[in-house]
């Protein structure tokens, strides 16, 4: 085969010397493999193997589990730190929690490289992630669809569009809207509206956002909660205790 | 072929080890059966007592026997330097290098989101408790150089900013008699980005 273009989500010990790990590659998608002898203390791999650097790579194998045959930097790594650090971490255990294994997904490759450097300015980790999570909904296609199901006296359902005032609530199992009752707070049209142009990274939206892709995910995540989001919670919540807003 | 079901027992238990294969199991086997049996009975107590009674340390979390390890209860260490390690092997690693003298506290893993570990299994209340007890007046974050290594200082240091300790990370740098063209990217970016001013002294 040839040079595969990878990025390492994941790697964990396996036997003595080797590593178990979890690939995103441009034309076959999460691949799982066995890096032979990685973990020795003189491999050359060991630096080489790491989260968040350009990898090329090739591999043997048909089934599930294949082995890697090479392993090369395919350009430096990102170096990533605090904050930054967990928010890749965050990116790294939602790709590998979401996508099935050898489905090619070679948009949210492309997005995923862009997004690493991006990592490293706090001012638009937040934007950038939301616009993953956004190109991971539609590589699987379990993207929001922007149109509002309406009950029927006939039974089956009806679609309309959104209507910039009222307020909304999202279906999880349909992927469509329906509106919200006057106890429930729900999102207003305008801004669903502009969501469905793709303005996902605009600031003034980012609370919708967050909130409408949080539930799109749910689905493709399981029940279990994702940890490097806890994580950055408790944090966060630490500094809360800390500092007391002064209002 | 199997010459006994005891001695198979035996080489499928010492497989249990690191570094020990069927081949190395079955050499190590007829050693201690063939050549010496004492030897063998002293391996079977030692195992027996160690197992029984080296546990964690109160304070630090290291491995011994007794309340306090080795390290805890010297007096002559200094009180207010503390290093983080993962792992007993790395506390092994920083004494055998020398030049420290501070106190230590062993986590017994990382941080690491994606296998589920979090602070909880990490002793990080037991680290707070000694921050609270003790007058350090700086923490090493000497875990791995790793994302999940990292991942953990980032959180130790968040979690101890209230108790006004300095943190401070083992340096990245070059490797003590290696050349610069075999030095993996990663690690020649990082100490460069890490480097010091020149000094003669």
């Amino acid at each position: 085969m040839a040079l595969q273009p990878a990025y390492l989500l994941h790697r964990r010990p396996y036997r003595e010397t080797s590593a178990l790990v979890d690939l995103l590659t441009l034309e076959h998608g999460v691949v799982r493999a066995v890096a032979r002898g990685v973990a020795r203390p003189g491999s050359r791999t060991r630096s080489t193997l790491q989260p968040f650097t350009p990898l090329h790579v090739m591999w043997r194998g048909k089934g599930e589990l294949k082995t890697l045959t090479l392993i090369e930097a395919a350009g430096p790594g990102v170096l990533l730190a605090g904050e930054g650090l967990l928010c890749g971490l965050y990116a790294n255990e939602l790709l590998s929690r979401c996508l099935p294994r050898d489905f090619a997904v070679e948009a949210l490759f492309a997005h995923y490289g862009a997004l690493l450097p991006e990592l490293a300015v706090p001012a638009q980790r937040a934007a950038k992630l939301r616009r993953l999570e956004v190109t991971l909904l539609e590589a699987l296609d379990a993207d929001p669809v922007f149109s509002v199901l309406k009950a029927s006296d006939t039974g089956s359902p009806t679609m309309a569009a959104l209507h910039p005032q009222e307020r909304y609530l999202y279906d999880i199992g349909s992927r469509h809207f329906f509106e919200a009752s006057h106890s429930q707070q729900g999102v207003d049209g305008r801004t669903l509206k502009l969501l469905a142009q793709g303005d996902w990274e605009a600031a003034g939206l980012a609370r919708q956002s967050k909130w409408l892709l949080r539930q799109a995910l749910l689905p493709l995540m399981g029940d279990r909660p994702l940890r490097s989001r806890a994580l950055m919670q408790s944090l966060l919540e630490k500094r809360r205790q800390r500092a007391p807003v002064s209002s | 072929m199997a010459l006994s079901p005891l001695f198979e027992k035996l080489t499928e238990a010492l497989r249990t080890l690191p570094g020990v294969g069927p081949k190395g199991a079955q050499r190590m086997a007829l050693h201690l059966l063939e050549r010496d049996r004492v030897g063998g009975e002293r391996i079977v107590s030692a195992l027996a007592e160690a197992l029984e009674h080296i546990g964690y340390c109160q304070r630090c979390r290291n491995l011994t026997e007794h309340e306090c390890c080795a390290q805890c209860s010297d007096p002559r260490r200094d009180d207010r330097l503390l290093c983080i390690v993962e792992s007993p092997a790395d506390l092994l690693a920083i004494e055998e290098a020398g030049g420290y003298r501070g106190r230590y506290f062993v986590l017994h893993g990382h941080l690491s989101p994606l296998d589920g570990i979090g602070p909880d299994q990490i002793g990080l209340e037991q680290l707070e408790q000694q921050i609270v007890q003790g007058s350090f007046s700086e923490i090493v974050l000497a875990t791995n150089p790793t994302v999940e290594g990292e991942a953990t200082a980032h959180y130790i240091s968040e979690l101890l900013t209230p108790y006004g300790v300095n943190c401070s990370r083992l340096a990245y740098g070059m490797p003590l008699g290696g050349e610069l063209e075999y030095v993996d990217g990663g690690t020649l970016a990082r100490a460069f980005t890490g480097r010091l001013p020149y000094s003669s002294q």
